[in-house]
């Protein structure tokens, strides 16, 4: 015990030395780590969102901080058709290694996205492409309107191909290049002084992995991290009480929501799940549960999308909840509701990585039971696929990513179409079926926003889900950390804005 | 001693084939599979019916008799397969991993030997005297505070508090004490306890009254006979601690970043990669089997009466 005692400060006496031997040539270094909840095995960019996060590599086009499609290293495109585009590649830039951007390097990129990962084969559609100079002429397979929206999703990000090692070592052309990687632990990344659009701020960082949010409130407030991703929302009085950090909360594009099961007999009436619908209390989810954390949910969609409708005001309560069960056709007598004589018994089904919606799964329980209906809940492992294969479950919680690059089309299509992957509530409504076909087809923004405001209005009028809140996503930082923005895409992180006072 | 060795490599091949039998059914019929996650289907728009054709192109929708030939022919070839998370091949994957595992393993058995044993010893020595009733509080203490929690108070008081260590990540002596702290004070609550009781019935043999009738010393008598005598138990509990501190201490990976096999292999569970899960329970299999053996051989040499029971000379 004495040994370890003493080995202990023998250690710290060490570190000591070290930290002030070391201080002086960090004095003029602008170094900053910082810390994100999802660790990676590896930093392929074809594979990983990480090298993209940590700008490490760039793609064609990028979302703004209004969720609209900007330039980045394409600087145009354009297509009559929706299915023959031109992108124009930016001229000027060069990847980590010197080497310049042309559309050949960016052919050969795409080229290898696809081939490594089935899934960017099916984001692109890609049938074929051709390079000349800094022009890149893709064809895909059908019309597909939203394909340069789909050229925002990260593992289309654009590589040097022809790099040693692009699963510990990437080149790419953003503002940071890879010193080292260690799985599951940190990137270390240094200034690429030949950065295009400005060489970055800072000397040095560190794009380091914890996935427990406890530790990384730790890890800020021992000086070990400058900028923590989603710290637990439980400390917030701690974090605000300490004057060196700063908080920002950003409404992400997540929104939680209530599945109805529409298999099931008594949830095809859409006045039934209007009923729960009036059940869900989302000031109290939003204030209570999730520290106000949160913005309510109207629909899908946060409002500031152009496509978004103006819905009708919502009315809440157990007062509305009977008036919808009664409307239904079910026997509602001293505030109670039955169905042929009995007393409803319906089973909810939850998953525990959102630590919220056991929670959610309560408080819906509670406000159901002074209805007389009781609500069985169950939390379930392998969540999607018990979601997508089981019967037994009448109502269930999710929460899905609405618009990961923009654009409406991806979401209507997964969780409205009968063989999306994501409609769980086995939703088959003939009527949006067709406008999202149409949609697919369509190339004319404007039309594609009227297809689109159509299509929620119908989701709403039928309640085929009950969107509750959007989350927001909360990071903390230290006050000597200069131009962080919290993306609401999760994409952008280390830029080369991005500063921090000397240490 | 050819036959021996011989007896001991069919055992061990024959475990290997019986554990890769089972752990390959149990991981293919357990729900879920890797093609949603391979396709990011929460990311990416496609069609069950997509979810499909891949599956297939994976093989993942034929007989899990055919899954595993196909798997058992490779793997007698000595290939793994590869990774669907990295694309690396998985020896390679578990390759990477396994020195920082060592080396946690390592540390964690210095902390607790440098605990366990003096506590134990000294607890068994003075019965009942106030070293006794320390060392039951703190293994009490040690063996209720689950090591998630003992991890967050370290990192609380020697990061936070007084910035003596590192609160996560590798690379240097300091970024494992914290981590071999939690894990070897957790392990140590257990074996005071061990090496005490352990200690206390072997002085309490007739051959340690023999040898003080004899009038040896009790130093020697402490030493020589009652540790040797002691060693059985603790050293079987030892061979399971190191084989469950090899597998991967995950929370505690967890909490300080630490690049360990543990967390590897629940998010390699998580993202259905079979490779990986199957590479590593035979991996994880054989070295366990292999410190079984060696914990045989060391109990058989410490303990002469446990060695002439199993036929030895």
């Amino acid at each position: 015990m004495v040994c370890m005692l003493l080995s202990i400060a023998l250690l710290a006496a060490c570190s000591g030395t070290k930290e002030s031997s070391t201080q002086a040539t960090q004095q003029a270094k602008k170094e900053l780590t910082f810390l994100f909840n999802f660790a990676s095995q590896t930093v392929d960019p074809s594979l990983d969102y990480t090298p993209l996060r940590a700008g490490v590599v760039e793609t064609l086009v990028k979302l703004d901080e209004n969720v609209k499609i900007q330039p980045w290293l394409a600087t145009q495109w354009s297509s009559k058709d929706g299915q023959n585009w031109e992108f124009q590649i930016r001229d000027g830039v060069t990847f980590q290694n010197g080497k310049k951007l042309t559309a050949e390097t960016v052919k050969q990129s795409l080229e290898r996205s696809i081939e490594l990962n089935p899934g960017v084969k099916q984001v692109l559609r890609i049938k074929s492409m051709k390079a000349s100079g800094q022009t890149l002429r893709v064809v895909t397979e059908e019309s597909f309107p939203q394909f340069p929206s789909e050229l925002v999703h990260p593992n289309t990000a654009i590589l040097d191909t022809e790099a040693a090692e692009p699963d510990k070592k990437p080149i790419g052309t953003g503002p940071f290049q890879v010193e080292s990687f260690t799985a599951g632990t940190s990137l270390k990344l240094a200034r690429y002084d030949g950065y295009w659009s400005g060489a970055a701020k800072l000397d040095r960082a560190v794009f380091a992995f914890n996935e427990d949010a406890n530790a990384r409130l730790s890890a800020i407030l021992s000086g070990d991290a400058d900028i923590v991703y989603r710290p637990p929302v439980e400390s917030m009085d701690r974090m605000k009480q300490d004057t060196q950090l700063r908080l920002d909360s950003v409404v992400s594009l997540r929104t939680h929501e209530l599945i109805f099961n529409t298999k099931k007999p008594l949830l095809q009436n859409e006045k039934v799940r209007k009923a729960f619908d009036a059940l869900v209390n989302r000031e109290e989810l939003k204030d209570a549960i999730m520290g106000g954390q949160a913005t309510v949910a109207q629909g899908p969609f946060l409002p500031d999308f152009p496509f978004v409708p103006k819905y009708p005001t919502r009315k809440t309560g157990t007062e509305e909840a009977l008036k919808w069960f009664k409307e239904a056709g079910l026997q509602v007598d001293n505030g109670k509701v039955t169905q042929n004589g009995r007393p409803l018994t319906l089973k909810l089904v939850t998953y525990a990585s959102r630590a919220e919606f056991p929670i959610f799964s309560q408080a819906l329980q509670s406000e159901a039971k002074q209805l007389g209906i009781t609500l069985q809940i169950e939390q379930v492992e392998n969540y999607e696929d018990y979601l997508m294969n089981d019967t037994t479950w009448d109502l269930g919680m999710y929460s899905p990513l609405i618009a990961p690059r923009g654009d409406a089309s991806y979401f209507l299509n997964v969780s409205f179409l009968p063989d999306g992957t994501l409609n769980y509530g086995k939703i088959n409504d003939e009527l949006l079926n067709k406008w999202i076909y149409q949609l697919d087809q369509t190339v004319d923004t404007a039309k594609r926003n009227e297809l689109i405001a159509q299509a929620l209005t119908r989701i709403n009028d039928q309640t085929y889900y009950s969107y509750m809140v959007h989350p927001n996503t909360l990071v903390v930082y230290k006050d000597s950390v200069k131009n962080w923005v919290t993306s609401k895409s999760e994409y952008y992180m280390l830029t080369n804005q991005l500063d921090v006072e000397a240490k | 001693m050819i036959q021996l060795l011989g007896k001991r490599l069919i055992e061990f091949f024959l475990f290997i084939f019986i554990l890769s039998l089972i752990s390959f059914a149990g991981i293919k019929l357990a729900p879920g599979d890797a093609v949603r996650q391979l396709l990011r289907v929460d990311d990416v728009a496609v069609t069950n019916e997509q979810v499909e054709i891949q599956r297939q192109i994976m093989g993942l929708n034929e007989p899990i008799i055919v899954q595993y030939w196909e798997w058992l022919s490779k793997f007698i070839r000595l290939d793994l397969g590869t990774s669907y998370m990295t694309h690396r091949p998985v020896t390679e994957e578990i390759w990477t991993r396994m020195p920082a595992t060592l080396l946690l393993t390592f540390t964690s058995i210095v902390v607790l030997i440098a605990v366990a044993v003096p506590l134990g010893a000294c607890s068994a020595l003075y019965p009942k005297k106030w070293i006794d009733r320390v060392s039951r509080v703190l293994a009490i203490m040690g063996a209720s505070i689950p090591s998630f929690w003992l991890g967050l108070l370290l990192i609380e008081g020697f990061s936070v508090r007084w910035s003596i260590f590192p609160s996560m990540g590798n690379g240097t002596l300091m970024h494992l004490v914290l981590p071999s702290l939690t894990l070897g004070l957790t392990m140590a609550a257990v074996y005071v306890r061990l090496i005490r009781s352990s200690l206390l019935n072997s002085l309490s043999q007739d051959f340690i009254l023999g040898a003080r009738s004899r009038g040896i010393g009790r130093k020697r008598i402490f030493w020589l006979h009652a540790c040797r005598h002691s060693l059985t138990p603790v050293m079987t509990m030892f061979g399971i601690s190191v084989g469950s501190l090899l597998g991967g201490s995950v929370v505690v990976e967890t909490i300080f970043a630490y690049p360990g096999l543990g967390k590897f292999i629940v998010e390699a569970i998580h993202n259905r990669d079979y490779p990986i899960i199957q590479g590593y329970i035979l991996f994880m299999g054989a070295i366990i089997m292999l410190l079984h053996v060696v914990t045989d051989v060391t109990v058989g040499y410490a303990n002469p009466e446990i060695r002439l029971k199993e036929g030895g000379h």
